[in-house]
């Protein structure tokens, strides 16, 4: 074991030959990765010698630890219906709502009641559905060109006075209240497909009747009566949904219905609503 | 010397016996990995299955017979029973303890992460502390190896340290440098975050202390071989090692070199740069040095062999050679395997090729076909030529041992070379279940069908070669020649003092390791790299962890 201790004198050949073959290692695999290697990029410019040692240690500008990308929130609206709301919707004034209302007649109509099919009526509409709109339109969460800048321009309390003048108007909609779902029609067996999707619905596809929330008989806050309303701008906002193109439904609840209706069926129901709305002042909106 | 066989009898018995149950693991996950259909078909006991059985395969298995073999060739080559019996025995106790919390951790289903245990991944703290007591167990044997070595020059001064007890030392050294990377792994990251003591755990140092380990340990498992190949093998084969000097020069230059290589295993991670890798590829390519001398050299020596049993002309002295012998067949084909497998290994170390085959079934392949056919086998051949001489009681069939050996040798070819190919047409490894439907994976599923039969082979073999060594156990007692250790043609008289001990290597070995993985390991104590750790572990861990 004493001549072990020879190991570290370089005058006997082995350390000798052993430590200079070691050195030599050393130093060759440090110029072939550091000088070499780490210099040149297939498709970038060659590195200086001390960038070339750092990108060869591993450092670089982003060695910061990797994040989790955080996705954005997505919310379909900025509404929910709090008392607050409400309040708001309820005080709104309509006098200072038909000032406001000059810059929609161009569009919806004189007194909101909408001669084109493609631009819907808002005479009689429910006022929380226009404010939702409204302020869909302002937040972004609904997109259409015109609607997205003047829903910037007006405030939430123009919106409660606009949507409060044109809830009273008349020759729009007709009056939600005393309109009774009709005796017959209401089953699942019904023959035609739009008086069945409207009535009863298609459990299995899991879609609810389109009357439990849009009417005849059936309402939800938020959610217009479409009795009345024009066929053509129905049958647009079913397809923008089935398309994901209107995103504004909470809890992608219409995105979900009508991406599983055909476009046959989406035609169908759309001229039930559009006709069948007729009863007392369909017909006027016809006429006009 | 009774002692010293008891040993190292105890030490092969444990490795056969937890062989052959991981080989029906292996067999099994091959069958469910497959389009066949399998008994138990469920991924999380794949995974398991695949934790056992590389836990048990390159652990169990290999450790234990690693000391046993120490004990066997310390007491034959230096003439003189081991010194050190009882820390022997409580070495063999504590591995033996680790080993089955190890199992229970695993059987449990708290463990499935793979012989790696690469974190985030986290396991049982049962399963580490197993680990943690096999591994660092075994430490005493080496110990017990380089005091046995040290005492036996001390009585025996200016003497050459006969070339087999130089190599098994050289073998506990390997080992002591290989593990100390997963023991600090394990004390310092691992058993800490599973016991519950830190909360987040540091993946990239955590793979980097692996990595230290992952390749020096197959060399560790290689280096049983290797010394029969010097040793045991020109005896059997009636001839003389070509020479001695070159042996130790081989087992010196697989310290130096399988140690500070360890990061081509981490070629596609992101925690080390370009340049750092390169440098222990290029470090890697060294480890063929002392392979390519070990076939000359082996080559040589059954030239020698063969041309004293008369064989004439270029290649006659192949035919010449003694086939019939346990060992010497085995060398054969172990060295068929080496080749094959070493020039896969070439692939696997080159910085550029390895992304053609990084984390594909390659390199699966590969392993099984280095340490599960050239490697084992010849721990056959060593176990055929030990046992008789061990227990006085000789094989009872030499015809049954070459059938046993030419099966492996049939069935790990078979399983690995279509393994390979799917490996290089994209297949992942440590993935339980594929869909063969799919147009992608469907032309794979044939090359995988032929690998099954090849595990079946293989299952066949290992259940023949238990049979063998019961039968011999079971055999009566007649009495054996004494194992003797091949001569060389000019046997050392002196021979340098570099060449006879370790200390110079050693130096050597840690200036390298200082140059290679200094930086790599140093960066993490700077870089905040710290995750949360994903257990995979049961309730009784998660309530503790938490």
């Amino acid at each position: 074991m004493a001549r072990d201790q020879g190991a570290f004198r370089l005058h006997n050949p082995w350390p000798k030959i052993a430590w200079g073959m070691v050195a030599l290692l050393v130093v060759v695999s440090t110029v072939l990765g550091f000088g070499v290697l780490s210099r040149y990029q297939q498709n970038g410019p060659t590195l200086d010698l001390w960038n070339a040692i750092c990108r060869g240690l591993g450092l670089s500008a982003d060695t910061a630890p990797a994040k989790e990308p955080v996705p954005a929130l997505r919310t379909p609206t900025r509404i929910a219906w709090t008392s607050n709301t409400l309040d708001q919707i309820a005080a709104g004034d309509a006098q200072r709502g038909a000032f406001i209302a000059m810059n929609c007649i161009a569009c919806h109509g004189q007194g909101g009641v909408s001669t084109s099919t493609l631009i819907p009526t808002l005479a009689g509409m429910d006022p929380a559905v226009i404010y939702k709109q409204l302020d869909d339109y302002r937040s972004g969460k609904r997109l259409w060109g015109v609607m997205g800048a003047i829903g910037k321009v007006v405030s939430a309390q123009d919106s409660a006075d606009v949507a409060a003048y044109f809830a009273v108007q008349s020759h729009g909609l007709p009056p939600l209240r005393g309109y009774r779902l009709p005796e017959s029609g209401r089953s699942l067996r019904e023959p035609d497909p739009a008086k069945r999707l409207v009535y009863a619905g298609d459990p299995q596809r899991g879609i609810p009747p389109c009357s439990a929330c849009h009417g005849p008989g059936g309402y939800k806050l938020g959610a217009p009566a479409l009795q009345g309303q024009h066929a053509d701008y129905i049958e647009r906002q079913l397809a923008a949904f089935a398309q994901g193109i209107r995103q504004n439904d909470i809890f992608e609840q219409m995105r979900m219905i009508a991406k599983q209706l055909t476009p046959d069926e989406m035609h169908a129901v759309a001229a039930f609503y559009g006709a069948r709305g007729g009863a007392p002042s369909a017909a006027g909106v016809a006429v006009r | 010397m009774q002692n010293s066989s008891r040993l190292a009898l105890y030490h092969y018995w444990v490795a056969f016996a937890v062989f052959l149950p991981a080989v029906v693991l292996g067999a099994w996950q091959m069958l469910i990995r497959s389009p066949l259909p399998a008994p138990l078909d469920d991924p999380d006991a794949y995974y398991a299955s695949v934790t056992l059985h590389g836990t048990a395969m390159a652990y169990v298995v290999t450790t234990f017979f690693a000391m046993g073999f120490g004990y066997a060739v310390t007491a034959t080559s230096l003439g003189r029973p081991v010194r050190g019996v009882a820390a022997a025995w409580i070495c063999f106790v504590i591995c033996l303890i680790g080993t089955l919390m190890a199992v229970a951790a695993v059987l449990a289903g708290h463990a499935s992460v793979l012989y790696t245990f690469y974190p985030p991944l986290l396991a049982s703290s049962w399963y580490y502390g197993g680990a943690f007591l096999l591994i660092g167990g075994s430490m005493i044997w080496v110990v017990l190896m380089i005091y046995n070595m040290t005492s036996w020059k001390r009585d025996n001064p200016g003497q050459p340290v006969p070339l087999a007890m130089f190599a098994i030392t050289a073998t506990a050294i390997l080992w002591a440098w290989a593990a100390s990377g997963v023991l600090v792994e394990l004390v310092g990251i691992l058993l800490p975050r599973s016991l519950g003591l830190t909360t987040e755990i540091d993946a990239g140092l955590a793979r980097t202390l692996f990595s230290v380990t992952l390749h020096a340990i197959v060399y560790f498992w290689l280096m049983p071989a290797y010394i029969a190949f010097y040793t045991l093998l020109p005896q059997a084969a009636g001839g003389r090692l070509y020479s001695d000097t070159m042996g130790r020069l081989t087992f010196i230059m697989f310290i130096i070199f399988s140690v500070p290589v360890g990061m081509h295993h981490l070629f596609a991670d992101p925690e080390h740069g370009a340049g750092m890798k390169f440098l222990q590829s290029f470090l890697t390519f060294f480890v063929a040095l002392p392979t390519l001398l070990t076939v000359f050299s082996i080559c040589a020596s059954l030239e020698i062999a063969g041309r004293a049993r008369g064989g004439r002309g270029l290649l006659g002295w192949i035919p010449a050679l003694p086939w019939g012998e346990p060992m010497v067949l085995a060398t054969g084909l172990s060295l068929v395997m080496l080749g094959l497998g070493g020039f896969g290994g070439l692939i696997n170390m080159g910085y550029a090729m390895n992304s053609m085959i990084h984390n594909t079934s390659w390199v699966t392949a590969h392993f099984h076909m280095i340490f599960g056919g050239a490697v084992v086998i010849m721990y056959f051949a060593i176990a055929y030529e030990m046992w008789p001489r061990i227990t006085g009681k000789p094989l009872q069939s030499k015809a049954l041992a070459r059938w046993q050996l030419w099966l492996w040798f049939a069935g790990m070819m078979i399983a690995s070379i279509p393994w390979h190919i799917t490996g290089l047409m994209g297949q992942p490894r440590r993935v339980a279940a594929f869909d063969y439907s799919d147009p992608f994976v469907a032309r794979m599923g044939p090359l995988v069908i032929i690998s099954v039969i090849g595990g079946a082979i293989l299952l066949v073999s290992a259940i023949l070669l238990i049979v063998i060594l019961v039968r011999s156990q079971l055999g009566e007692r007649r009495l054996e020649a004494p194992l003797r250790y091949a001569l060389a043609v000019n046997p050392p008289k002196t021979v340098p003092a570099a060449l006879n001990g370790f200390a110079l290597w050693n130096a050597i070995l840690l200036v390298l390791m200082v140059f290679a993985y200094g930086y790599p390991i140093g960066q993490f104590f700077i870089l905040k790299s710290k995750v949360p750790a994903y257990e995979v572990s049961g309730p009784t861990n998660s309530a503790g962890g938490r």
